[in-house]
This record gives C-alpha cells, sequence and structure tokens, in this order.
C-alpha cells in the first residue's frame, strides 16, 4: 500500500479539546481502513499568515503529522470530511518517498 | 547549285549561243512561276559560265585517273579489314587462342573451388567458436539472472522483516490516548541552518 502522510493544522485549541479533535481524526482514518504508523506534533505555532476558515480567523494553529499507509480511493472522501470539521485549519494529504539514502551526498569533500 | 544533268522534271534552258552544248537547270527564287518577270530583267537569257574544251578534257582524264587511285586504295583498305576479321575469327591462330583461354579458364575455376573449400572451412571452424562462446554466454546470463532472482527476494525478505519489526510501533485504538498523549506532551522541531563552513545549528526559536 503507499504511504502517505497528512500535515494537519489544528485550531490553536487547550489540550483535551486538541486531543479529541486528533483521536476523531485517526479514528475517521483507521475507519476507512488505513493503518496509522506514527503521529509527530510539530509545535503550536504562529502561522504564516492568517487564515480564515469556518468563518472564523487564526493566527495561530497546532501543526500535526500523520504518516499512514491507505488504499489511494479513499483520499477524496478523507480530505472532504477533514474540510467539514470545524477544529481543523487547513488539512494536507502528501505521499511519502522512499527514504533517501543517508550517505554523503555529492558536494565538496571535507 | 547548277548540276550538268538533262532530264525531265528540269526546267532545261537552251543556249541560244554558239558552242553552249551545256544545258543547266534553272532555280526558282523568291518569285513563283506566274509572277511577272521584272523590268531590268526582261529578255534575260541567264548563261552558264564558259568552259574551255582542252582545259576540260584534260581535268577530266586527271580526275578519272584520280578517282580511279581513290577508289582502288578505298577497296584495298575495307579489304584488309574484312581479311583481318576472317583470320581473327577462323585463322590458324584462333584454334590455340580459344585452346589456352579454355585451359587458363579450367585452371581458375579448379583454383577459385580450392578457394571456396578452404573459405567453408574456415567458416565453419569460425561459427562453430561463435556457438560455443553464445552458448557461453546464455549460461553466463541464466546463472547471472538467478543471482539477481535470488538477491531480489532477499532484499525483498529483509524489508519484509523491517516492515515487520515497525508493525510493532503503529498507533492502534488501544494505545492510541497514549500515543496522542505522548505527541502532544514532545513537539518536535524540524527546522536547522546551515552556513557556509558546513556548521549545522538545530536549536531554533519555536514561535
Amino acid at each position: 500500500m503507499p504511504r502517505y502522510e497528512l500535515a494537519l493544522i489544528l485550531k490553536a485549541m487547550q489540550r483535551p479539546e486538541t486531543s479529541a479533535a486528533l483521536r476523531r481524526t485517526v479514528e475517521s482514518l483507521m475507519q476507512r481502513g488505513a493503518v496509522v504508523r506514527d503521529l509527530e506534533n510539530l509545535g503550536e505555532r504562529l502561522l504564516p499568515y492568517a487564515i480564515t476558515k469556518h468563518n472564523q480567523k487564526h493566527s495561530r494553529g497546532a501543526y500535526f503529522l500523520i504518516d499512514f499507509y491507505s488504499a489511494t480511493n479513499i483520499l477524496s472522501g478523507l480530505l472532504d470530511h477533514l474540510h467539514r470539521d470545524v477544529d481543523v485549519v487547513r488539512p494536507t494529504v502528501l505521499k511519502k518517498d522512499d527514504q533517501v539514502s543517508s550517505s554523503n551526498c555529492c558536494g565538496p569533500q571535507q | 547549285m547548277f548540276q550538268v544533268i538533262g532530264g525531265r522534271g528540269v526546267q532545261v534552258t537552251r543556249l541560244l549561243a554558239p558552242g553552249r552544248a551545256v544545258l543547266v537547270e534553272a532555280v526558282r527564287g523568291r518569285k513563283s512561276r506566274t509572277d511577272t518577270v521584272a523590268k531590268s530583267k526582261q529578255g534575260r537569257i541567264k548563261v552558264p559560265p564558259p568552259v574551255d574544251p582542252t582545259e576540260m578534257v584534260v581535268l577530266k582524264e586527271r580526275y578519272a585517273e584520280y578517282e580511279m587511285i581513290t577508289r582502288a586504295l578505298r577497296l584495298e583498305f575495307k579489304e584488309e579489314v574484312l581479311r583481318k576479321k576472317y583470320e581473327e575469327e577462323t585463322g590458324s591462330m584462333a584454334e590455340e587462342r580459344s585452346r589456352q583461354e579454355a585451359e587458363e579458364h579450367r585452371a581458375l575455376m579448379v583454383f577459385n573451388d580450392q578457394e571456396n573449400l578452404r573459405m567453408l572451412q574456415q567458416r565453419v571452424v569460425r561459427i562453430q567458436m561463435e556457438k560455443e562462446e553464445a552458448e557461453n554466454k546464455q549460461v553466463e546470463a541464466a546463472i547471472e539472472r538467478e543471482l539477481q532472482q535470488q538477491e531480489f527476494i532477499k532484499e525483498k525478505e529483509r524489508e519484509i522483516l523491517k516492515l515487520q519489526e515497525d508493525a510493532k510501533n503503529f498507533i492502534t485504538l488501544e494505545n492510541l490516548d497514549q500515543r496522542i498523549e505522548e505527541a502532544l506532551d514532545s513537539p518536535k522541531n524540524y527546522n536547522f541552518a546551515v552556513d557556509k563552513e558546513g556548521r549545522v545549528v538545530k536549536q531554533t526559536m519555536l514561535q
């Protein structure tokens, strides 16, 4: 199965609400048959620009990274669902490339 | 232009002046026979150039002799050519030559056959070598392919094992809450800075 990454920007909320939103998201993923591999938190940061979503203007957001394995046909439904979620400011699904070899790339040898 | 002949269809102009025994032929020119003669030419009688009889006789004799000689020479030469051609085909040397040519031809054919034989042998040997080479190459290629396949299978097995190991860390419904708490507790920062000397700085300010 191909491997995807959901870069999720949630509204800046209190901890229990954030965890509830995350739980909701992951459960919706699993319900569509995805296998969630890992969940990372990139912190609560200033958004690069003010984003207006669900009739609300946001200047701060909580960034999360969920990588999962899933079928290809569920993605549009998932994005639909996430756009409708009030707590989600911006969902983005990206394909995950294969790991590059960690050897030194070309460049001046030091 | 003027031809000294007499005959039907040729307009003969009789010479009324004495001593003229030559008949000449008139040429039509620009005007046809129905056009009127020009005023300046009315009553003109054309006369041929005068001929000196003695001179004519002498010339005639000389010309006759000359022509006879040239005709004789011409015929001589023609005869020589014909004779040469005849001798070429059915002369005494013709048989010798044809026999020699046949000899030569036979010898060359024999030589050709020998060469062909030699070439054939060389070719056979060469083809044999090439076939063996090709077979060796094929065998080697097959072995190579087998090795590649084995490598591939091993690689895939390794990947499967790795994935199985990773699967132990996946998120399931049971450890969902725990993982969420863990994630919220430890924010990760992927930002870093590099300068031209290659020094990496991982400590950045998180806004």
